[in-house]
C-alpha cells in the first residue's frame, strides 16, 4: 500500500500549479546551495560547526512550518481514506512514508549532507558518521514536518492551526513588504557570521542541544578520537526519530469518531437572543453583530485577522533586528490596520452563497446597513489588536516622540482601509470554496491579485491629507501641530470611510443579484457600462474566469498527455 | 405604471410569465408560465436538473431572468423588489448561511435586519426554535455550520417565516428532514395556508406533493409540461406515473446491471 500512496501523492503533486512548483524548486535549490556554500566558506572549524548547526536548525523549522502554506497539493489527508476497508495502522504508516518522497524532501536530505564538508575538513574517516547522521537528521526533519501538519488538523480545524498559519502568512507578507530590511542586515552580517561564527552563549548552547546538530557534534567528537561519544549521539538521534515516527504514525491514523463527536458547549449570546444585546436592535446593529461574530468565530476570517496581526509583529521585529530602521518598529500598529484593508477586500466572496439573505431581505435601507455594518465590524475586530501592537512596539523602541503621528494616522487608516475594503468587496466579488466545503487556508478567496493592488492604491490616496500633516508634525514638531494632525487624521478617516462606503452602496444598490450570480454561477447576467467600477468588476471577473479556465486547461492537457502515452 | 395598477389587486399570489434563463447555449428555464392562486399550496415537481431551482431563483429576485416576469401579489419582483420581497418568505436549497451563528443568533440577526422590533424578534425566534425542535442545539451553542442537513432546512424555514410573509417559496423543504420533523413542518405549512397564505414548494418526491398540494406543475427540461389542480394533472393515475409518463426516462433492460446482487 505504501507504493500506492506514494504514486497517489505524485499524482497530486502533478496537479498542483506549475508556476508555484517551479518557484519552489528554484528557491529550494538556492537554499541547498547556500547551505553548502556557507559550510565551504566558513573561516574555521569552530565557525563551520556553528554555521551548520544554525543552518540545519533553520531547515528543520522551515520543514515544520512550510507545508501549511502550500496546503493541499502533495498532502494526503487521513480522512480521505477513512471509509476504505484497509488496516488503519498500515495506512498511518503509509501516509508518513509518502511524506518522504518528493522534491522538497530530497532538498532537505541534500542540505543535511552538507555535513560532509565538515567531516572532510576535520577527518575524512568521519564521513562514515555523515553516512548515518544525514539520513537520521532527514528523518527527524521530515517527521517533525508531518507531525506538525498532522497536529494542525489540516490547519483550519483548530485555533492553534489558524494561529500557526497566521504566523506563516504574517512572515510571508512581512518578507514581501520589508524583507529588504532583513536582507540588508543579513548581507551585512552573514560575512561576519561566516568569518567569526556566533558568540558563545545561550544561543549556541540551545543550538547544540537541538537534535539536528547532533551528527555535527558527533563528527567533531569522532575527529577528536572519541568515537564512543559520536556513536552515542547518533544513537540518541535514532531514538528521537523512532519516537517521532511512532507518534506521527499514530496521529496520521484515521479515527472513526471524528465526525460524530458532539460538542458539549453552552448557550451563546443568551442576552441577544432574548431581545437584548450590547448593540442597538436596528438593521445596522444586526449586521455589526453578525459580522463581528463571523470575524471572531470563522477560521478563515480569523486567519485574515491573525495574518494581519502577525504581519505587524513580524515587520516590527524585522525593523528591530535591522538596527538601522528600528524606528519603523514604532509604526507596527499601522501595518496591522493596513492589513485590515487587505483582510476585508473580499467580504461577499468570503460569505459565499450566504449573500442570498441580503438579497431576499432587501428594503429601502438594507444595502446601506449591510455595507456600513461590515465597515464597523471590521474596525471593531482590528482595533484592539492595532492598539496593543502599537503600544508594545512604542514601549520597546522607546520612540515616544512618534506617538502624536501614530495617534493621527490610526483613525485615518482605519477609516480609509475599511472603506477601500468595501469597494473591492462589492465590485470584485471573488468566491472561493463555498463556506461548508472549505478545508485549506486558501479556500476562502478566488483570484484576488488585482484586489490587493486596488486596496493599496485606494488606501494610499485616501490617507494623503493625514500623511501630509503627519510629515509636517515630524519635521516641525510642536504641540499645536500635533493637535492639528490628530484632528486631520480623525476627520480624514471619517470622511473617506463615508465616501468609499457610499461608493460601495451606490454600486450595490442595483447589483446585489449580480454579486450572487458571481458567487453561484461565476458570471454576471447583465450588460455592464463603462465606468471605472464596472471596468474593475469586469477585470476581476475576468481574472476569476481565467483562473478557472487555466485550471481546467491544465487538467485537460494532462488527461490528453496521458491518453497519448 | 399602468401594468402595475392593473395587476395590483391580483388574484394570484405568484405569477411567472414567460420566464426564461439561458446559461450560454443551454436553456435552463424555457418560457415557464405558472399562476399560483392566493391561498393555494402549489407543488413544482420534476426530475433533478429540470430547472425548478433556477425558475424559483428568478421568482424570488436572486437570479436575473433572460426574459419574462415574476410577479408577487401583483408586484413585479424585478421592477419593485422592495415591495415584492416584503411579501415573500424564501427557503433556497443548498445555499450557505452565516455559518458561525447559532440558530437563535441567526434568527435574531435576520429579524432585526428585516426591521422587526427586538421584542417581536425574540418571542418569534424562541417560538420557532421550540416548535422546530432546535432547542437542544441552541442550548449547546451549536453553530448553523455544524447543523445536519435536516436541521439546516428547519432553521432556513424559520428564517423564511420570521417576518410573517404572505407568500412562501420553498425549494425542497422536506429534503433530509426526518419523519417526525416532517410532520411538524407539514402542520406549520398547513396552518400557513389556512390563515390565507400561499405556498410554492419544489420537490421530486411525488407522494409528498400529492399529499400536500392542491395545485401542481410538472417541469422537465426547463418547460412546464403539465399544470393545474392536482386532479387535473394526475388525470386518473398517480402523480408519479403521470410525471414519469411525461418525462423521458432512460430504460433499464433485464440484462443491464446484471452484476448487481451477483
Amino acid at each position: 500500500m505504501d507504493r500506492i500512496l506514494i504514486a497517489l501523492k505524485f499524482t497530486l503533486l502533478r496537479n498542483s500549479t506549475k508556476g508555484l512548483r517551479i518557484a519552489g524548486w528554484v528557491i529550494g535549490a538556492g537554499l541547498v546551495a547556500g547551505t553548502w556554500f556557507a559550510a565551504a566558506a566558513a573561516s574555521g572549524d569552530d565557525v563551520r560547526g556553528t554555521v551548520l548547526t544554525l543552518a540545519f536548525a533553520g531547515w528543520v523549522v522551515g520543514a515544520a512550518l512550510g507545508p501549511t502554506l502550500v496546503s493541499g497539493s502533495g498532502a494526503l489527508r487521513p480522512d480521505y481514506f477513512a471509509l476504505l476497508p484497509i488496516d488503519r495502522r498500515a495506512l498511518g504508516r503509509g501516509l508518513l512514508v509518502s511524506t518522504f518522497v518528493g522534491i522538497g524532501s530530497a532538498y532537505v536530505l541534500l542540505a543535511f549532507v552538507a555535513a560532509a564538508v565538515h567531516a572532510v575538513a576535520l577527518d575524512p574517516l568521519t564521513l562514515l558518521i555523515v553516512l548515518v547522521g544525514a539520513p537520521l537528521t532527514w528523518i527527524f526533519a521530515i517527521t517533525v514536518s508531518r507531525l506538525v501538519y498532522g497536529l494542525l488538523g489540516a490547519a483550519m480545524r483548530s485555533k492553534v492551526g489558524v494561529e500557526i498559519a497566521g504566523i506563516q502568512f504574517g512572515l510571508m507578507f512581512a518578507a514581501i513588504f520589508t524583507g529588504w530590511m532583513v536582507v540588508q542586515a543579513a548581507v551585512k552580517n552573514i560575512p561576519a557570521l561566516i568569518q567569526y561564527g556566533l558568540p558563545e552563549g545561550p544561543i549556541t548552547v540551545v543550538l547544540d542541544a537541538f537534535p539536528s546538530s547532533w551528527p555535527l557534534i558527533a563528527i567533531e567528537r569522532a575527529a577528536a578520537g572519541d568515537w564512543t561519544a559520536a556513536a552515542m549521539l547518533l544513537a540518541g538521534l535514532a531514538v528521537v526519530d523512532a519516537v517521532l515516527v511512532l507518534a506521527t504514525a499514530a496521529v496520521l491514523t484515521p479515527r472513526e469518531n471524528v465526525v460524530t463527536r458532539r460538542r458539549a458547549g453552552a448557550r451563546r449570546s443568551a442576552a441577544l437572543v432574548d431581545g437584548g444585546g450590547i448593540l442597538p436592535a436596528t438593521q445596522l446593529g444586526a449586521v455589526i453583530g453578525k459580522e463581528y461574530r463571523q470575524w471572531i468565530r470563522d477560521p478563515w476570517r480569523s486567519l485574515e485577522v491573525r495574518s494581519g496581526v502577525w504581519t505587524g509583529v513580524a515587520i516590527g521585529f524585522f525593523a528591530l533586528v535591522s538596527g538601522d530602521y528600528s524606528v519603523l518598529a514604532a509604526f507596527s500598529g499601522l501595518i496591522v490596520v493596513f492589513m485590515m484593508g487587505l483582510a476585508g477586500l473580499n467580504l461577499y466572496g468570503q460569505d459565499g452563497t450566504a449573500v442570498w439573505q441580503t438579497i431576499v431581505g432587501q428594503d429601502a435601507t438594507s444595502i446601506r446597513s449591510d455595507v456600513r455594518g461590515r465597515q464597523w465590524a471590521v474596525v471593531l475586530v482590528f482595533l484592539p489588536h492595532a492598539l496593543l501592537i502599537t503600544a508594545i512596539f512604542i514601549v520597546i523602541t522607546q520612540h515616544y516622540w512618534v506617538v502624536p503621528a501614530v495617534v493621527a494616522a490610526l483613525p485615518a487608516l482605519f477609516g480609509v482601509a475599511s472603506g477601500a475594503a468595501m469597494i473591492t468587496s462589492a465590485v470584485g466579488v471573488s468566491p472561493g470554496v463555498d463556506p461548508r466545503r472549505r478545508v485549506g487556508p486558501n479556500d476562502a478567496n478566488g483570484n484576488v491579485s488585482l484586489h490587493v493592488w486596488v486596496v493599496m492604491f485606494l488606501t494610499a490616496i485616501g490617507v494623503l491629507p493625514t500623511a501630509a500633516v503627519v510629515v509636517w508634525s515630524l519635521v516641525a514638531p510642536s504641540a499645536a501641530v500635533s493637535v492639528v494632525a490628530v484632528a486631520v487624521g480623525l476627520l480624514n478617516g471619517w470622511l473617506v470611510a463615508w465616501l468609499y462606503g457610499r461608493i460601495a452602496i451606490g454600486y450595490l444598490a442595483s447589483r446585489m443579484p449580480d454579486v450572487y450570480s458571481r458567487i453561484r454561477y461565476g458570471r454576471v447576467f447583465r450588460e455592464q457600462s463603462d465606468g471605472v467600477l464596472d471596468w474593475l468588476a469586469k477585470s476581476t471577473l475576468k481574472g476569476e474566469q481565467e483562473m478557472v479556465a487555466r485550471r481546467q486547461k491544465e487538467r485537460q492537457d494532462k488527461i490528453a498527455a496521458r491518453t497519448r502515452a | 405604471m399602468d401594468q402595475q395598477t392593473i395587476t395590483l389587486d391580483s388574484q394570484y399570489a405568484l405569477e411567472l410569465v414567460g420566464l426564461r434563463r439561458e446559461f450560454g447555449d443551454k436553456v435552463a428555464v424555457d418560457d415557464v408560465t405558472i399562476h399560483v392562486p392566493r391561498g393555494s399550496f402549489y407543488g413544482m415537481v420534476g426530475p433533478n436538473g429540470a430547472g425548478k431551482t433556477t425558475a424559483l431563483s428568478m421568482a424570488v429576485g436572486l437570479l436575473r431572468p433572460s426574459a419574462g416576469r415574476a410577479v408577487v401579489e401583483g408586484v413585479d419582483v424585478w421592477a419593485d423588489p422592495v415591495a415584492a420581497k416584503r411579501r415573500l418568505g424564501v427557503l433556497p436549497d443548498g445555499l450557505a448561511l452565516p455559518e458561525r451563528l447559532t440558530g437563535g443568533e441567526l434568527l435574531t440577526y435576520w429579524g432585526r435586519f428585516r426591521g422587526l422590533d427586538a421584542a417581536a424578534v425574540a418571542s418569534r425566534s424562541a417560538e420557532l426554535i421550540r416548535i422546530l425542535e432546535l432547542e437542544e442545539a441552541e442550548a449547546l451553542g451549536t453553530l448553523v455550520g455544524e447543523y445536519s442537513t435536516g436541521m439546516r432546512k428547519k432553521i432556513g424555514l424559520a428564517t423564511a417565516l420570521l417576518h410573517a410573509p404572505s407568500v412562501l417559496v420553498l425549494d425542497e423543504p422536506y429534503e433530509a428532514v426526518d419523519p417526525v420533523s416532517a410532520r411538524v413542518l407539514t402542520r406549520i405549512l398547513r396552518r400557513f395556508t389556512e390563515t390565507g397564505g400561499s405556498i410554492v414548494i419544489s420537490s421530486h418526491v411525488m407522494s409528498l406533493v400529492e399529499q400536500l398540494c392542491d395545485r401542481v406543475a410538472i417541469v422537465a427540461e426547463g418547460r412546464v409540461v403539465a399544470d393545474g389542480t392536482l386532479d387535473e394533472v394526475r388525470a386518473g393515475v398517480s402523480l408519479e406515473d403521470r410525471c414519469v409518463g411525461l418525462v423521458s426516462t432512460p430504460s433499464v433492460d433485464e440484462e443491464e446491471l446484471s452484476w448487481i446482487g451477483s
